[in-house]
């Protein structure tokens, strides 16, 4: 088994450690050879990778030798060069892996995919059609109920129609009697959220209700708070599909 | 012969390492992205405000007349600024009247918004819509749903009401 330059090699570590050392040094060489067979015996190199070891300081050693040297570093290169590669490719990969997660789990992040006011543009077109939305649906003119009908025929989506028309039934049922004028108006409102296309207004709204059949016309006030989910539907206008009372018919 | 079935061996670990560094580098820069994200942060600020202005505005309807100690330090505890001292101020003549009508108050919170947040002054504004129950002796409880609007202030202890009210009602909205 032994080669020349197994023997060069061998008495140059003889020289420098002592003899205790490379006689433990030398077991595990042996060793190591035998007991991986699969990768050394293929090829006519397989015993030279113990003694790259050894390379830098006998490329020091022997400056002259520049051909022999250049065979061996490119020998180096072709079977070194690819394990190492292949242990940064592993590394990367694994380190690329993880960060995508990571970025990924923090942009799907339900607080940060939350647009209401870190998107002020939207918060305000939201709120703004939001107010304007609830004012018009839940007004309501005896004499004229041409935009009421206009406001609930535009406005509504999905299960907030009827819902809208539960909360109404009374004041047309006894609108024309009463002589009836019913006025929302918006007195404060809140984002909550804003994923996409769906939005969820808080809504504080004063209603004014007038009932002129009376000899003198009367007028109550009520607060009312509610929360409304909206939808952006064709055309970028925003539509209200849901009014959440919170357990309590307004 | 070796060289000509390593190189391309070489080449391959090459390109593959340039591909793996390639994407390692986009997958950190868009997590470093993700991690400094102004919007995230102040997203994470506004939740916290809610979170926080919720909490003090329940806290600030609960109370039970036999452990008003406990109650009130809560409430002086949720507040700070001129509200804190308004507490402070009227404590114990509050306590008297809660003893004397013997009151238990809960709350529950039934929806929150932030309407304003200026996360540099550490200022926010939130309407919290609250259910108050209060039970007297030998009475039903009665529920009242209040509108809330609260203002918060951001101290070394967190987010902490300055100010708190009810939307007022009625000619308001000529105003």
């Amino acid at each position: 088994m032994s080669t020349t330059r197994h023997l060069v090699n061998r008495q140059r570590r003889l020289a420098s450690a002592g003899a205790a050392r490379v006689a433990t040094e030398a077991v595990p060489q042996e060793r190591a050879s035998t007991l991986d067979p699969a990768r050394r015996k293929p090829s006519p190199r397989a015993e030279e990778p113990p003694q790259e070891a050894v390379e830098p300081s006998r490329r020091r050693r022997l400056p002259g030798t520049g051909t022999a040297a250049r065979a061996r570093l490119r020998r180096v290169l072709s079977v070194r060069a690819p394990a190492v590669l292949c242990v940064l490719v592993v590394l990367l990969g694994g380190f690329a892996a993880f960060a995508a997660a990571r970025a990924d789990s923090l942009g799907s992040d339900p607080a940060v995919r939350n647009a209401a006011l870190t998107d002020p543009a939207r918060t305000s077109e939201v709120k703004g059609q939001t107010e304007k939305a609830v004012a018009a649906l839940f007004s309501y003119n005896y004499a004229d109920s041409g935009p009421a009908d206009k406001a609930a025929s535009t406005l509504l989506t999905g299960k907030a129609v009827q819902q809208h028309r539960d909360m109404l039934a009374a004041v047309r049922a006894q609108g024309k009697d009463q002589k009836l004028v019913l006025t929302t108006t918006v007195t404060e409102s809140g984002v909550e959220m804003i994923d996409g296309s769906r939005a969820r207004v808080l809504v504080y709204a004063d209603q004014s209700s007038t009932r002129t059949a009376g000899k003198k016309p009367e007028t109550t006030y009520a607060a009312a708070m509610f929360a409304v989910d909206v939808a952006r539907g064709s055309g970028g206008t925003w539509q209200i599909s849901g009014i959440d009372t919170f357990g309590q018919g307004s | 012969m070796a060289r000509m079935t390593t190189q391309p061996l070489l080449i391959a670990a090459m390109a593959l390492t340039l591909l793996a560094g390639g994407f390692a580098v986009w997958a950190g820069w868009s997590w470093y992205g993700a991690a400094h994200d102004d919007s995230a942060a102040y997203a994470a600020s506004r939740d916290k405000a809610l979170a926080a202005g919720e909490q003090a505005v329940q806290n600030l309807s609960t109370l039970d007349h036999n452990d008003l100690a406990h109650g009130l330090d809560m409430w002086q505890d949720s507040t700070t600024g001129d509200l804190h001292q308004q507490l402070a101020d009227g404590r114990s003549e509050f306590e008297k009247q809660v003893q004397q009508a013997q009151t238990v108050t809960t709350a529950k919170v039934l929806d929150g918004a932030v309407t304003e947040l200026d996360d540099r002054a550490g200022k926010a504004r939130v309407m919290v819509a609250l259910r108050i129950t209060v039970q007297a002796p030998k009475e039903k409880p009665a529920a009242k749903d209040s509108r809330m609007l609260g203002e918060l202030t951001r101290t070394a202890s967190g987010w902490k009401l300055s100010a708190l009210g009810q939307a007022p009602v009625g000619n308001s909205a000529a105003n």
